[in-house]
């Protein structure tokens, strides 16, 4: 099938229809694509590159927003921060930080979750034991916790000259494992239930093997659940980067993703220059809300018995 | 001469609590027989039926033909060979999967809704090796889906797009695809109307003309069943409690549980 | 006052998708007597367990009822069900414990039933209980059991003797017998018939099965595409089928015999018409060996005919 008549067929199915009639759904989708389109082409977008030193002009600190500075005259849209980095540049420099370490955490997680529940909810016996108690053992703490220990570890493991260059794949791993449980239970209970469907007895009486099954046959069928918990693990994912980054073991101070730029705002809340907080703070609320509201929104599309 | 034969077949299963269960409550350990010493032998070409209600073991001994499961004790011999045999190499193991192939009873459950029915079709084609090059492949998915009264246009469409008994034919397919000697078929109509139901079941009885295909015939509706059948089995409890062609059966059944089966079909006479 | 129990006068049931309005049920018109068992027999989408949850008012959102009339007793139900609901007319469903609360014993739910529909004491209502369930050949000790522990069979006689409770004039069984063993059917169909005869309570029987609607009814309704094929005297039905749908049931329903193992079934081509995509005229023209013209372009109705098909007209005239 071509591309176009699947984009063809796609515009004209059921799922598109709904999505066109569900309000919250359209206007979260439209935020997210804002938000990612920003951040994608923040080098074009953004006045300033707050990544570079040089381009900083220490007189602009603390500047207001959408007032002139009072010795260089410089108008910043969201105002300045105490290096007198532009703030609007630096939010959208963070949100692809934010975004990225959101994504591949997803995906680590994705990828673990569905190798792990696909094979927990197949094989079955001891190994689904051992797999599920494990991830039992794992929800016990905040899934937080656990990216900090990871972290921790891994700044323990990593010889120092690294841990500045590897911080940034230290969070995606942190988040990654501490997400992944959701994924197997997910896999693991549709595989279960797939199994025992006779078109796996059909596939076994032709004597494919047990990982030609799960991967032909069960995997296509256990995917669309998966979509749904990605959705809602990806703003997940987001906030436990802010957090951690804001509990300054996440992205440094010199690359600041959005938590980093909360935890820089939080210093000077009290003195009075609340845009360093806020509109981080306000550009995190809005990706995680519409990221959310529209998981859900997917998730009673896809998957009925969930509601 | 006796092409499959059933020899003292019994399949048990573990119904027990879990060992640490046991040792709290001083509990036995439970055990379900579902099929209990059944033997019976279907000659080449031929339609046996075995019919029970749920619970006869029925379906367990499908399953144990088809190699799914293992019998507890007992044996099933194939042509010839032992079909429960570990000994035997992955090789023998797969020509033997080759020739004995299953149509299951849902039309919904047996068809992988993600994949195209080209490509179900295709899959045992590949797996046995039988046909070389995509354009023998796909030559002979046309040829199967003619057989069963489709037309080569389906192979592009998916499961959904079929009702069932059209899914059923596509199941039907699947199995010859392999150029299987024996097709289990385990309630292949249960879950059609009627109307469909004949059509699915003059299939069957043509492509077992074509073919010579031996069917091992499962369900519980007799009225079925002595359309089909060249001799019948009747299971009760995972016992095998009589047997006999047809025209024996329905005209003087023996045993009491027989009896009673054939007084529940209703019938058009009986009103 | 007529004996007509139960009149559906040209009633049609729709359901909106966003690209057209299908019909599920369309223009039906019959009527069930006082003490009969009529059968609604017809393959699955045929609209007859539709027809059944119009009758006791369970059709929801998005599905309504668009056009025609039910009667019931002389008053109009089709609008306001909620009056007999339970009450006049019960129901039957094909799985027990869709009917069942499985945290309930068996007497406690018939007892609610009772009281909620009688205005009776509470040991009257006990008692009444315990009838009901003898009735249905269920031992009274049984009142304190649970549903989980009773086999399929003795769940649907709960299942009836629940919706017999409240001493309804109608009772709507839609396919209560397909989920059980036969030897378990033959037994609920005589209790059904029994029933019938003893307390002359009206049946609608919803089934697939020919043989059981050979076996069960008085009177037969055969339903096609949301249609009415053919009504009449179950006997004679199946003796002598008009419509070429119901000659094609009856003929390719399997049968017992001995020798026909050698013999190919009778089958209708084809297979019933998707809900989008109803063929013009008479429904069952493409499946249909003997059709014409007019059946292409005109839809046939059940008038002077038993069965709504036009080659019986044809047949008349010559």
């Amino acid at each position: 099938m071509s591309g176009n008549a699947m984009i063809r067929r796609f515009l004209k199915s059921d799922f598109f229809y709904d999505f066109t009639h569900a309000p919250i759904a359209v206007v979260s989708f439209v935020v997210i694509m804002v938000i990612v389109t920003c951040a994608i082409f923040a080098g074009f977008i953004a006045p300033t590159n707050p990544f570079d030193p040089s381009s900083l002009e220490l007189m602009n600190g603390f500047t207001p927003p959408m007032q002139p500075n009072a010795f260089t005259g410089d108008v910043f849209l969201m105002g300045a921060d105490d290096q007198g980095r532009d703030l609007f540049s630096a939010i959208l420099y963070g949100l692809r930080i934010s975004l990225f370490v959101g994504v591949m955490a997803v995906i680590l997680a994705m990828v673990l979750g569905i190798l792990l529940g696909l094979t927990a909810g197949y094989v079955g016996g001891w190994l689904d034991n051992l797999i599920m108690r494990f991830a039992d053992i794992q929800m016990t703490f905040p899934s937080i916790l656990i990216a900090m220990l990871i972290h921790g570890v891994a700044r323990g493991i990593l010889p120092p000259e690294l841990r500045y260059e590897m911080s940034i794949t230290v969070l995606i791993v942190a988040i990654g494992l501490s997400e992944w449980v959701p994924f197997a239970r997910t896999v693991r209970g549709s595989t279960m239930v797939e199994k025992e469907k006779e078109y796996v007895a059909a596939a076994q009486l032709i004597g494919l093997n047990r990982w030609q099954i799960m991967v032909r046959h069960i995997l296509p069928n256990v995917l669309s659940p998966v979509l749904v918990i990605a959705t809602i693990t990806f703003a997940l994912a987001i906030i436990a980067e802010a957090t951690l980054s804001f509990l300054g073991v996440g992205a440094p101070r010199t690359e600041p993703s959005l938590g980093t730029l909360i935890r820089i705002g939080q210093d000077f809340l009290f003195s009075g220059e609340w845009w360093i907080l806020l509109f981080p703070a306000l550009t995190l609320l809005a990706l995680a809300l519409a990221v959310n509201l529209f998981g859900d929104w997917l998730r009673d599309k896809l998957n009925p018995r969930l509601k | 001469m006796s092409f499959i034969i059933a020899n003292h077949l019994t399949r048990q299963y573990d119904l027990s609590d879990p060992w640490i269960v046991r040792m709290l409550t001083s509990n036995k350990r439970k055990q379900l027989t579902a099929v209990d010493d059944v033997s019976f032998s279907i000659d080449k070409g031929t339609t046996y039926a075995l019919v029970g209600e749920s619970g006869s073991g029925k379906s367990t001994i499908a399953k144990m033909v088809v190699g799914l499961l293992a019998p507890s004790a007992g044996a099933i011999t194939f042509d010839g060979k032992m079909i429960n045999d570990e000994t035997i190499s992955k090789a023998d193991r797969q020509r033997l999967r080759r020739r004995i192939q299953m149509v299951f009873q849902s039309p919904y459950a047996s068809l992988n809704p993600r994949w195209a029915v080209g490509d179900i079709l295709k899959e045992p084609i590949r797996a046995f090796g039988l046909f070389d090059s995509r354009a023998d492949q796909d030559k002979r998915v046309n040829e199967l889906l003619d057989q069963v009264g489709l037309s080569a246009r389906d192979a592009n469409k998916y499961p959904h797009e079929f009702s069932g008994g059209q899914r059923q034919r596509i199941s039907i397919a699947r199995a010859l695809s392999s150029q299987p000697d024996v097709i289990i078929c385990d309630e292949p109509t249960s879950a059609l109307d009627v109307s469909v139901q004949a059509q699915v079941l003059n299939l069957l009885k043509t492509l077992q003309k074509e073919f010579s295909l031996t069917y091992l015939f499962i369900s519980h509706d007799l009225a079925v069943v002595s359309t089909m059948a060249n001799k019948i089995g009747v299971l009760n409890e995972g016992k095998l409690v009589e047997e006999a062609v047809p025209s024996q059966l329905f005209a003087k059944p023996e045993n009491p549980y027989t009896k009673m089966l054939i007084d529940a079909v209703p019938d058009f006479g009986k009103v | 006052m007529s004996d007509h129990l139960l009149e559906i006068k040209n009633l049609k049931i729709t359901v909106a998708t966003r690209r057209n309005v299908l019909n599920l049920v369309d223009n039906l018109t019959l009527a069930v007597k006082k003490g009969e068992i009529l059968g609604l027999v017809g393959e699955s989408g045929a609209g007859k367990s539709m027809t059944g949850s119009a009758i006791i008012g369970l059709i929801e959102k998005p599905v309504k009822i668009s056009g025609g009339e039910i009667w019931f007793k002389g008053k109009r139900i089709d609008q306001h069900p909620d009056e007999v609901r339970g009450h006049e007319i019960s129901m039957i469903f094909q799985d027990p414990m869709m009917s069942l609360n499985p945290l309930w014993r068996i007497g406690d739910q018939l007892i609610e039933v009772i009281t909620t529909h009688m205005n009776i004491s509470h040991q009257d209502a006990i008692k009444k209980a315990k009838h009901c369930l003898v009735e249905v050949g269920i031992d009274p000790s049984r009142m304190n059991a649970y549903p989980h522990t009773f086999s399929g069979g003795m769940r649907q006689r709960v299942v009836i003797a629940l919706a017999l409770a409240p001493n309804p004039s109608l009772v709507i069984a839609d396919e209560p017998t397909t989920a059980l063993d036969v030897s378990i059917q033959a037994q609920i169909l005589d209790l059904l018939k029994q029933i019938c005869k003893t307390r002359g309570t009206s049946i609608i029987l919803i089934t697939h099965d020919m043989a059981v609607i050979s076996q069960t009814t008085d009177r037969v309704c055969v339903m096609y595409s949301g249609r009415l094929a053919e009504i009449g005297i179950t006997k004679e039905i199946m003796a002598h089928p008009q419509h070429p749908y119901t000659k094609g049931l009856v003929a390719s329903t399997p049968q017992i015999d001995a020798s026909s193992f050698e013999k190919m079934l009778y089958q209708i081509p084809g297979s019933m018409p998707a809900l989008d995509n109803i063929p013009s005229g008479c429904a069952f023209h493409p499946r249909c060996e003997h059709a014409h013209d007019k059946c292409r372009a005109e839809r046939p109705e059940v008038l002077s005919n038993r069965a709504a098909c036009w080659l019986l007209d044809a047949n008349e005239g010559q």
